[in-house]
């Protein structure tokens, strides 16, 4: 990753984190497993469309053992796992932009954990997250950096009369809508020199899950790439509708389904390249109708004749709109005060 | 003299040549090729460190013939009980993923059910992980209700026992190992699996967002648990929840009889399993002397399925073979 270095000063920003790439120092080659690391170390692969990354590194003999009873269990598979991590960085692989917009609440921490966890084995992963703050929260920063992921780390605080209330019938902005912008604007302002650059923007909120497949059904996204999302719009999963030629000419939706891109915020990506190429093009802030948020970006980068349908033309379900509950902190006045210095 | 050429000789001499040219080619295939005019300089590089990288570590094998092996590091063997609902397999997956980054890790997944379904099978046979796969139906009568609070019923008693059998008919003592139980909807950092991985008897920690509270968490003073700050019924034996402990392999092989009771009263089923292996003053306290939290209860809101359901009554549902 060349040219992330400069700070911002301009107001809303926040001074960001450069963090170096892991190398391959992370590799320990020990002794007794040495043809296991230099046979079977995968160097970083050209990623063909659409298929599934082997993760296993088979080391040597089948290690598999079948119990003689058939009711206990199918099989003991001992698998090896041989990679560093994060994976070394690759100045072939496309580098997969994630957005994520986060703001403090007690499950915030556990949240970053388990997303970084996720992160930490996907090739070329930049993990810009954007705080809903005035300033750069320590939780943040510390965790950001003890991950090793390659990271940006930015802050805009939404302001109070713009936040989402509970109770409102009237959303003002929809929730993470000036992070996710403040993002296209770095993109644009620290990477729109250097043209060559590939590059795939997603929009990855920090309670939803992603699987590891999803990463690579992105990764060669031309203009804007999509696929079904589960759990959105009161169904088990929308999706877009792909014809038999393999273009979308519609959407299976029962929310709505005549928005420009009745689509989850976690349902495409975009490539690097259509947003410098058309630096007007932003979340709108104001006067968005609830679901139109993803429609007021994409219809100023593509027709829905340019999406590029991925998971198996859009059968297969690799992200899952999970949602976490708020936990019930009703005794913290109870029996005494947690420490409010130890950090959940 | 005159050859006279017939066309169709031209004919036949032309299909004999194309024909011997593409046996010849077909036999190629699959032979070794001469790829000498194609030898990148990148390959040449490669080869060239790959030896030498060979003859270092020979080097260093002849150098020190008798440095001792580090000693293996025991095996982590994390017990996840786990029931088919809509965000079963998200919560699978993104727990394998944290699984994925920790050394010598064994998975027991042990299903809430009478079969071993498909969704798990197919899940933890990709998923690059070593495991077990298990399963026990829960007896009806302690099974949640639709509409129970979760709190009701204490769940996956049956589904850890199982995983507990599982370990004391498969491993031998002498390997060493830690056991965990491990929910599937809580959140683990991977410093917790190092924390754990030199139990001796039970060790203990705090656990985030439990109990009604920020987090729960023994109390030590000059290196021993004292007491339990919890917010609910201090006074149970081991007030803490199940993420907060793990159990040398050793005490548990030791301990046959030692299992959980799954007609223990509400939040006393840790006790009813760990009064018989361990007492409050020989708990091992981690995560610095208790006092980090690196393990949430995390639980995942049920997905809305209002519009599914709607559209199911009109038989125009999602499509069921597409799995979630």
């Amino acid at each position: 990753m060349q040219g992330m270095t400069k700070p911002k000063s301009s107001t809303g920003d926040a001074e960001k984190t450069r963090h170096p790439r892991r190398g391959a120092d992370c590799v320990t080659v020990d002794a007794a497993h040495h043809s296991v690391a230099s046979e079977h170390h995968r160097p970083p692969a050209h990623y063909p469309k659409g298929s599934e990354v082997q993760r296993e590194a088979v080391p040597g003999p089948d290690l598999r053992e079948y119990c003689s009873s058939d009711k206990d269990i199918v099989e003991v598979v001992r698998t090896e796992y041989v990679y560093t991590r994060p994976p070394p960085w690759s100045e072939t692989l496309p580098t997969i932009h994630v957005v994520t917009p986060t703001y403090s609440r007690p499950v915030q921490k556990a949240e970053l954990t388990r997303l970084a966890n996720t992160f930490l084995h996907v090739p070329n992963l930049h993990w810009v997250l954007v705080e809903d703050s005035a300033r750069p929260t320590a939780l943040v920063a510390r965790l950001l950096h003890e991950t090793g992921l390659n990271y940006t780390h930015l802050n805009v605080e939404t302001p109070r009369n713009y936040k989402l209330r509970g109770d409102t019938r009237d959303p003002r902005i929809p929730r993470g809508t000036m992070q996710r912008n403040l993002a296209l604007r770095w993109f644009r302002e620290t990477l729109g020199q250097n043209a060559t650059q590939l590059g795939v923007v997603y929009f990855a909120d920090d309670d939803n899950t992603y699987s590891l497949e999803l990463f690579e059904e992105m990764r060669s996204t031309q203009k804007v790439s999509v696929w079904p999302v589960a759990f959105v719009g009161g169904l088990r999963y929308e999706s877009p509708k792909v014809n038999g030629a393999g273009k979308v000419y519609g959407w299976k939706t029962v929310f709505d389904p005549h928005r420009p891109f009745a689509i989850d915020m976690a349902g495409f990506a975009i490539n690097l390249h259509l947003i410098l190429a058309k630096p007007q093009a932003y979340f709108k802030l104001r006067g968005v109708k609830g679901g139109y948020q993803e429609s007021s970006l994409l219809r100023e980068l593509v027709t829905l004749n340019d999406l590029e349908p991925r998971a198996a033309n859009c059968t297969k379900i690799l992200v899952w709109h999970t949602r976490t509950e708020k936990p019930v902190l009703v005794n913290e006045g109870k029996k005494g005060f947690t420490d409010p210095n130890v950090e959940i | 003299m005159r050859l006279k050429l017939k066309l169709k000789t031209v004919f036949i001499l032309y299909f004999t040549v194309s024909l011997l040219g593409l046996i010849y080619a077909l036999m190629q295939l699959g032979q070794r090729c001469d790829c000498t005019e194609h030898d990148l300089a990148k390959d040449r590089t490669i080869s060239r460190l790959r030896e030498k990288l060979h003859s270092l570590l020979e080097q260093t094998k002849k150098a020190e013939p008798t440095k001792p092996l580090k000693p293996p590091l025991p095996t982590i063997y994390v017990i996840t009980p786990t029931y088919a609902r809509l965000v079963q397999k998200a919560e699978l997956t993104r727990l394998s993923h944290t699984f994925l980054l920790v050394p010598q890790l064994h998975w027991i997944v042990v299903e809430d059910s009478p079969h071993r379904t498909g969704l798990v099978s197919e899940f933890l046979s990709h998923s690059g992980l070593a495991f077990t796969h298990l399963h026990v139906a829960t007896p009806h009568e302690r099974k949640l209700q639709e509409g129970d609070p979760s709190w009701l019923k204490p769940r996956g008693a049956e589904q850890r026992n199982e995983g507990l059998r599982w370990l004391r008919e498969n491993i031998r003592s002498q390997e060493g190992g830690v056991i965990y139980f491990a929910d599937d909807d809580n959140t683990y950092s991977l410093q917790l699996f190092e924390e754990m991985r030199w139990t001796q008897r039970v060790s203990v920690w705090p656990v985030g967002l439990v109990g009604g509270m920020r987090y729960e968490r023994p109390i030590v003073e000059q290196g021993h648990v004292v007491r339990f700050h919890t917010g609910w019924r201090p006074s149970r034996p081991f007030p803490l929840d199940m993420a907060g402990f793990a159990v040398s392999l050793r005490l548990v092989l030791a301990n046959p009889e030692a299992r959980f009771d799954g007609d223990a009263p509400m939040g006393f089923l840790e006790s009813s399993f760990l009064q018989s292996l361990v007492t409050m003053e020989e708990l091992e306290p981690k995560a610095d002397l208790c006092t980090k939290v690196l393990v949430w209860h995390t639980r995942t809101e049920k997905p809305k399925m209002k519009r599914e359901e709607a559209m199911q009554k009109q038989g125009l549902g999602s499509d069921p073979a597409v799995e979630v």
